[in-house]
């Protein structure tokens, strides 16, 4: 029977069922601000941490692209328990292969592209945002997210070399096509001559600022500096030498300065800071250990204080998977040793090798600038092409060592088949296959 | 849910207007007792066809009042057989003896959100084990390990050896590819977060830094928390078509968990002690070197003189030994009181588990204490609270894959017999030559905690509203709160080898606080009417909501001032954070039709909405549909025959997307100082919405001589689809990949029981139980390319993705020609166009068989439990990583090359990155999973006071198989996806034996 007890309670159920019957708030994401605000009316402040976030991305995945680069060009050779591939698919040993879904080439080709996809939605979020800004401090913003596009996309094609890759990659859902190797070098190039016009129009200051790495690279006219020299760097893979020579008079080159001005990628062990992941402690039982032919090259003359990028293991020989080395890479010394994007070194050695052919004497003027800044003699070889070219490149070895350009630079010159092999069935790769991302997606 | 407000003003019109008609009665009284002539208390007792019962008294008394002329009595009691008794008015008194069921056939088990249903009415095949299986045979590491082999249609699979647990469990195959597959865990009402929450170890083992980019940190899940002892039964739903009631977290299956529920009459006391050894479960051995072995090995050929002097000076050590040779001691104190009056009934239950590892500094500590209320309010209301706080510390030691050379496994393998890695007089750990870290110095001096307080609390409130004769309408509210801070530390000091001299970081200190609360409350109406026609209807109507809210902050320190753990005490520090919020709500009805016990028909819908969804307000609808028919209730079947059920059930369930899925954000990120966001590498989808599994499952029910022998065979086919993808859009995108609902799995298999109660006679009573069980998955639709996943690499073992084929094939590099059983069909599979992989195995085994066996005599009991898992294929990466460092066990050996030629070492790694084959192996294994003998003293032996029962038990004492490592049960990237099965240097297995001693006051 119904006492009033009961209908109480009843009633009181019915409330329950009531309050549970509202409807439900969309809860915005706990862990991170959302992408649409952010492209739809960003903040000045949100556009600052965009070009933060854009320079961190920056340091994403690099240690893998110079590590590659270095173990397929033969600089080191990465000797590690915990993976075979750094001496096996690498090195191309016995019948392995590299993979097109291996960590080696879809991590560093990824991480390049993520630098780009920040620096799109910069982009996108500075002209469509509400913030006071004139078109001046916008074209600032633009120069930067387009020359730092540039660089990126120059690494990703490094690797993928005659795969090509693509340029315009702004909408994830409908991506631009794959380029040729040299088409996407002329995009890349016309990317960064855009960028220096954007960068001529914007005025006499960033309204951003930029980190560490970009101090003296960080006005427009600065910045500009940096830009070129990228576009000298792209113009002598292109073959343009007089690009090249034009390029670099408007860049930072300084044929007296300090070969290692330039802006970098600040790397620091501070808390929620990137360290430096080409940095191994020396002498451990894990290690990169440089390849024997550059220890043979630098020990060449051992006046060359370009010997002080290798040091001699005091435990003794490193082996591993039939290879042995004596020598730890110290290029780098430290977890926050930065990594330079493009230094002097570099331009000089670029201007020496727009030279050739062109003006021989100016090509050796230069070699001397790298060869007595190190303590060598000045060159005294054949002044044929050919022996300079020989140089040149001998000298990028030594001066660029671990920073990602020998196998590049014997790729561009034809001559992959002279980088040594180690064991009998070794291979030296051409380029990394085509990611298996991008494989019929 | 204004369907809903017409439904409850249905019901209570029908409260209203029902009018009691008030017929001829009569009452029986009497008195239920078991076989040893004590009073059974709270024995149910109905009238068959009515709603009308009652249950028995402190002394096992009862009286009813029945109207009418005649009527049957049903006696019902968890673990006896019922029984129909008919009376008349003449009756006036009826005594009834129960006798213990041999098999839990008659245990009521959950027939909808608010209801249970009699074993024997059930249109499913529903696991139900009973505490007895629990923890009553051997001692159970955690809650999950007391479920290996006792149920059919599972697989259930250890992670690794190390203390706290860490376990997966597949409910009738992998629901989802890249969602998580386990199972929903509902204890006493209240949703129990089960995750598993990462220490923060990868800054220094640098896991994800290579070709994985998980962090494979090995945690625990959090169902190990839970008290075995405190079981009274679990009940496993497999599939959609019972687990459909749970909407949309139901997909991977539902574990109900009932724990134990005091019962009036005096207070009884149960205290026992247990006292045991864990040790390794199968020792591989070292690599015994000679001479020619090293120099002839290209690693260690310029170490010959360190091998010559060690072993002159007798110092080649057996690092196996030294490292995973502890001799856990195991203790486990247990007391409970359990008692009540008729009104209050309590359970009070104490546990504490002390338990060393097998490698130094590990073990498991974990107190734990229940109470557990009942309470007649009123006559009409009745209330019950569970509440249990547990505490629980497990050292974990520092294992899994790195890409540091510092886990103690991978130093381990990096290691021959002559290094001299013992400390010196004064403590002092030498360097290890050979890997960057000195594992022993690792294990005395690394911590890896997980610490846990939790409480999980729940209560259930039932009023009967309504009551007559033939109707009854019940009210019921239940709420619960599982409220838990995981605080997980891990040190790497500043005197250990890589972090001391300028190696690593001086020092790391990870301190993780994780705080978990779940709400749930749901209400619901319940309402039974029986007709004089014999037909039954029981209604049911609920709201449910549920929220979820989990923050977990990581803060890491490095580059510590001396022996400091302090995380303020650093030169740098890092913090990082992530927090998960969700609120879901439900609706549920059911109507179950049964007719005098010979159709059930039972019909459900529930319907789901959350803010994990893209659209919040979008209600899931989930149907069910269940149908049994039980042959044996109609007309005259041979005397033989006292079981055929024929039934057949039907559901929807669901599976949300991984948290987050539905957001495209940005991470935080520093440089030289200022703060940058970074676009994450998840593109998300802003309509996400769960995957949707459909389960039709059929099958019989046979008993035998008055059940004594029971058959029971059940088929299923399980479709999921919408599953979830984190498909791998083009890099180039600057997305890694995208969330989206593109394919479709199906599992189908099988489920055979044979259960007997082979001898019954006084003094002796055997129980056997045999089950058989197999599933076999297929991916039936992709929307995106085939893919790889769940390893590292292709060539070290993959599983592929792909219509057509089971979503655990495990694929590797070989031969175009590769033909593994010679039928001159090629091996090989086409991943995508141009890149062909050879199908190496499958992580499905072919099938699975348990064997229970309880055997009784006088006051012996014997049990033990079987397990056989035949096929299944697992990942060996460890025997890799020896063979790369030259330390296999089994280097030496020729065994392994069809030439003769190559020692088995040589010969895998001349197949590296050439053939997979070597690394990819049979993990099948028989395992005798548990054994206990006990004897229970003479009554009289303590003068009647207290009985008391000693015994022998053990876990895993006899494991065979052939795999190449420790343990075929292992998984480096834990509980989800599709991972499991991938070995990378775990923390071995352990075996294990108790001494138990038992007195019930």
């Amino acid at each position: 029977m119904i006492n009033s007890f009961k209908l109480l309670f009843l009633g009181c159920c019915l409330a329950i069922f009531a309050t549970t019957a509202c409807q439900l708030e969309d809860i915005p994401d706990p862990n991170g601000p959302s992408l649409d605000p952010i492209l739809q009316d960003a903040s000045i402040g949100e556009l600052q941490n965009l070009v933060t976030g854009t320079e961190s991305l920056l340091r994403q995945e690099i240690g893998f692209y110079y590590d590659v680069t270095s173990i397929v060009g033969r600089d080191y050779w990465y000797f590690t328990g915990s993976d075979p591939r750094y001496t096996g698919e690498l090195l191309g040993k016995d019948n392995a292969v590299l993979d097109n879904a291996g960590f080696y080439g879809t991590r560093p080709y990824a991480g390049r592209y993520r630098t780009i996809k920040n620096a799109n939605i910069l982009i996108e979020a500075v002209t469509n945002t509400s913030a006071a800004l004139s078109d001046a401090d916008r074209k600032g913003y633009l120069g930067f997210a387009k020359t730092m596009q540039a660089y990126e996309l120059h690494l990703a094609l490094n690797l993928q070399g005659q795969n090509g890759i693509r340029v315009d990659v702004s909408d994830p859902d409908n991506l631009g096509p794959f380029l040729s190797y040299d088409d996407a070098l002329a995009a890349i190039k016309a990317l960064l001559d855009e960028a220096a016009d954007d960068l001529d129009a914007a005025g006499s200051s960033f309204v951003f600022s930029l980190s560490e790495g970009f101090a003296g690279f960080d006005t427009p006219a600065t910045f500009r500096q940096f830009n070129r020299a990228l576009a000298a760097r792209i113009a002598m893979y292109q073959g343009n030498k007089a690009e090249v020579n034009k390029d670099l008079g408007e860049s930072f080159m300084d044929m007296a300065g300090d070969f290692y001005t330039g802006p970098y990628r600040p790397f620091s062990t501070a808390g929620g800071e990137a360290t430096n992941p080409v940095y191994r402690v020396p002498d451990q039982p894990e290690g990169i250990i440089a390849h024997p032919s550059f220890v043979a090259a630098v020990q060449a003359n051992m006046n060359d204080d370009r010997n002080n990028k290798i040091a001699l293991r005091p435990s003794g020989t490193l082996a591993l998977d039939d290879l042995a080395g004596d020598y730890d890479v110290v290029v780098y010394n430290s977890l926050d040793a930065p990594i330079h994007y493009i230094r002097n070194e570099e331009l000089i050695l670029l201007s020496a090798e727009a030279q050739i052919g062109v003006d021989n004497n100016a090509a050796v003027d230069a070699i001397n600038v790298i060869r007595t800044g190190h303590g060598l003699d000045p060159y005294a070889g054949d002044m044929t092409d050919e022996a300079l070219i020989d140089e040149v490149l001998n000298q990028r070895q030594l001066s660029l060592f671990a920073e990602g350009h020998r196998w590049v630079d014997m790729r561009r010159y034809g001559r992959l088949d002279q980088l040594p092999i180690d064991r009998p069935n070794d291979d030296v790769w051409s380029e990394f296959p085509r990611p298996v991302s991008e494989v019929g997606n | 849910m204004r369907y809903f407000f017409t439904q409850a003003s249905l019901i209570v019109l029908v409260v209203l207007l029902s009018a009691g008609t008030m017929l001829a009665q009569f009452t029986v009284s009497g008195k239920v007792t078991d076989t040893n002539g004590q009073p059974l208390v709270s024995v149910s007792i109905a009238v068959k066809g009515t709603a009308i019962g009652t249950i028995t008294d402190v002394d096992g008394k009862y009286s009813i009042s029945i109207p009418g002329n005649s009527a049957v009595l049903e006696f019902f009691y968890v673990g006896y057989v019922s029984q129909q008794i008919p009376v008349s008015p003449d009756t006036k008194t009826l005594d009834v003896v129960m006798e213990e069921e041999a098999v839990q056939l008659d245990a009521v088990v959950v027939s909808g959100l608010a209801s249970n249903v009699k074993r024997s009415n059930l249109a499913n095949a529903v696991a139900y084990i009973p505490s007895k299986e629990i923890s009553g045979i051997a001692v159970p590491a955690t809650t999950d390990a007391a479920l290996y082999g006792k149920f059919k249609g599972a697989t259930i699979t250890a992670n690794s050896g190390a203390p706290g647990g860490g376990i997966g469990i597949n409910l009738r195959g992998i629901t989802s590819i890249s969602g998580s597959s386990q199972p929903l865990i509902i204890v006493d009402g209240v949703y129990m977060d089960n995750s598993s929450i990462p220490a923060g170890l990868n800054i220094v083992s640098k896991a994800a830094g290579g070709g994985s980019q998980s962090n494979q940190d090995n945690p625990s899940n959090r169902l190990a928390d839970l008290d075995p002892s405190d079981i009274e039964s679990i009940e496993v739903l497999k599939g959609a078509s019972t687990a459909a009631i749970y909407g949309s977290r139901a997909s991977g299956g539902v574990i109900i968990i009932t724990t134990k529920k005091g019962k009036a009459g005096k207070t009884r006391v149960h205290f026992s002690q247990s006292v045991g050894q864990a040790k390794i479960l199968n020792p591989l051995g070292v690599r015994e070197f000679t001479e020619d072995k090293v120099l002839n090995s290209s690693r260690f050929a310029g170490d010959i003189d360190l091998f010559r002097e060690a072993r002159d000076n007798g110092q080649l050590h057996n690092y196996e030994d030294l490292l995973y040779g502890n001799k856990g001691l195991l203790l486990n104190t247990r007391l409970s009181l359990n008692g009540g009056t008729d009104k209050t009934q309590f359970f009070l239950g104490f546990s504490n588990k002390n338990e060393e590892g097998i490698v130094e500094n590990t073990g498991y500590k974990k107190t734990s204490v229940r109470l557990n209320l009942n309470h007649q309010i009123a006559k009409w209301l009745k209330l019950q609270t569970t509440t249990n706080y547990i505490h629980s510390s497990a050292d974990r030691g520092f294992f899994n894959n790195d890409n540091s050379g510092t886990t103690m496994g991978i130093s381990f393998s990096a290691t021959p017999s002559w290094a001299q890695l013992l400390p010196d007089e004064n403590g002092n750990y030498p360097d290890n030559p050979y890997a960057p870290s000195n594992f022993l110095e690792t294990a005395a001096k690394v911590t890896n905690n997980e610490a846990v307080d939790r409480i999980l609390a729940g209560g259930t409130l039932t009023a009967n509203l309504y009551q007559t004769d033939r109707t009854a309408l019940n009210f019921i509210v239940r709420g619960g709160i599982d409220n838990y801070t995981l605080a997980t530390t891990a040190i790497f000091p500043n005197t250990v080898q890589f972090q001391r001299n300028g190696n690593g970081l001086n020092g790391v200190s990870v301190q993780g606080v994780t705080r978990n609360l779940n709400t749930n409350l749901a209400a619901f109406l319940v309402l039974s009417n029986y007709l004089e026609s014999g037909m039954s209807f029981r209604t049911q109507l609920g709201v449910t909501r549920e929220s979820f809210n989990l923050n977990n902050i990581l803060g890491t320190a490095w580059d510590m001032n001396g022996t400091q753990t302090n995380l303020d005490q650093s030169g740098s520090r890092d913090i990082s954070q992530f927090r998960l919020l969700q609120e879901d709500q439900g609706f549920f009805v059911q109507e179950e039709v049964n007719y005098k016990d010979m159709v059930l028909l039972t019909l459900g819908m529930r319907g789901d909405r959350s803010t994990n969804n893209g659209d919040v307000n979008k209600l899931y609808y989930y149907p069910k549909a269940a149908l049994a028919i039980n042959l044996h209730e109609m007309g005259n079947w041979p005397e033989m025959l006292s079981q055929t059920k024929l039934r057949v059930a039907y559901g929807q369930s669901g599976n949300f997307a991984r948290f987050g899925s539905k957001y495209t954000s940005f991470s935080g990120t520093i440089v030289s100082g200022s703060p940058g966001i970074q676009i994450s590498s998840l593109l998300g989808n802003s309509t996400v919405g769960p995957e949707r599994q459909k389960e039709l499952e059929m099958g019989f029910d046979l008993g035998l001589m008055d059940n004594h022998i029971l058959l029971d065979f059940t088929y299923y086919i399980k479709n999921v689809d919408d599953l979830l993808l984190n498909a791998d859009v083009p890099t180039s995108s600057g997305f890694t990949s995208k969330v989206t609902n593109a394919a479709a799995l199906q599992n189908k298999g099988m489920e055979i029981g044979l259960s007997a109660n082979i001898i019954r006679t006084e003094d002796v009573n055997w129980n056997a139980r045999v089950g058989y069980w197999t599933n076999d998955a297929k991916v039936t639709r992709l929307d995106v390319p085939a893919f790889t996943t769940g390893g590292f690499a292709d060539f070290l073992g993959q599983f592929l993705v792909k219509e057509g084929y089971s979503p655990t094939t495990i694929i590797g590099v070989g031969p175009a020609d590769y033909d593994a059983n010679g039928d001159g069909i090629p091996d090989t599979v086409s991943v995508t166009e141009g890149v062909n992989r050879i199908i190496f195995g499958d992580a499905e085994p072919d099938f699975q068989m348990s064997f229970y066996n309880d055997f009784q005599y006088k006051d012996f009991t014997f049990t033990f439990l079987l397990h056989w898992k035949k096929g299944g294929y697992n990942i060996n990466l460890s025997t890799l990583l020896f063979d790369l460092n030259e330390t296999t066990h089994d280097y030496d050996d020729t065994t392994l090359d069809p030439d003769g030629q190559l020692t088995n070492g040589d010969y895998r790694l001349s197949l590296l990155g050439v053939n997979t084959q070597p690394y990819i192996e049979d993990a099948s294994y028989l395992a005798l999973r548990e054994i206990g003998a006990y004897y229970t003293l003479p009554k009289n032996a303590f003068g009647g006071v207290a009985r008391v029962k000693v015994g022998v038990s053990g876990n895993n004492l006899i494991k065979l198989f052939k795999y190449n490592s420790y343990d075929p049960e292992v998984s480096n990237f834990g509980s989800n996806g599709l991972s499991r099965g991938v070995e990378v240097l775990p923390f071995p297995s352990s075996k294990r034996l108790d001494f138990h001693l038992s007195v019930d006051f």
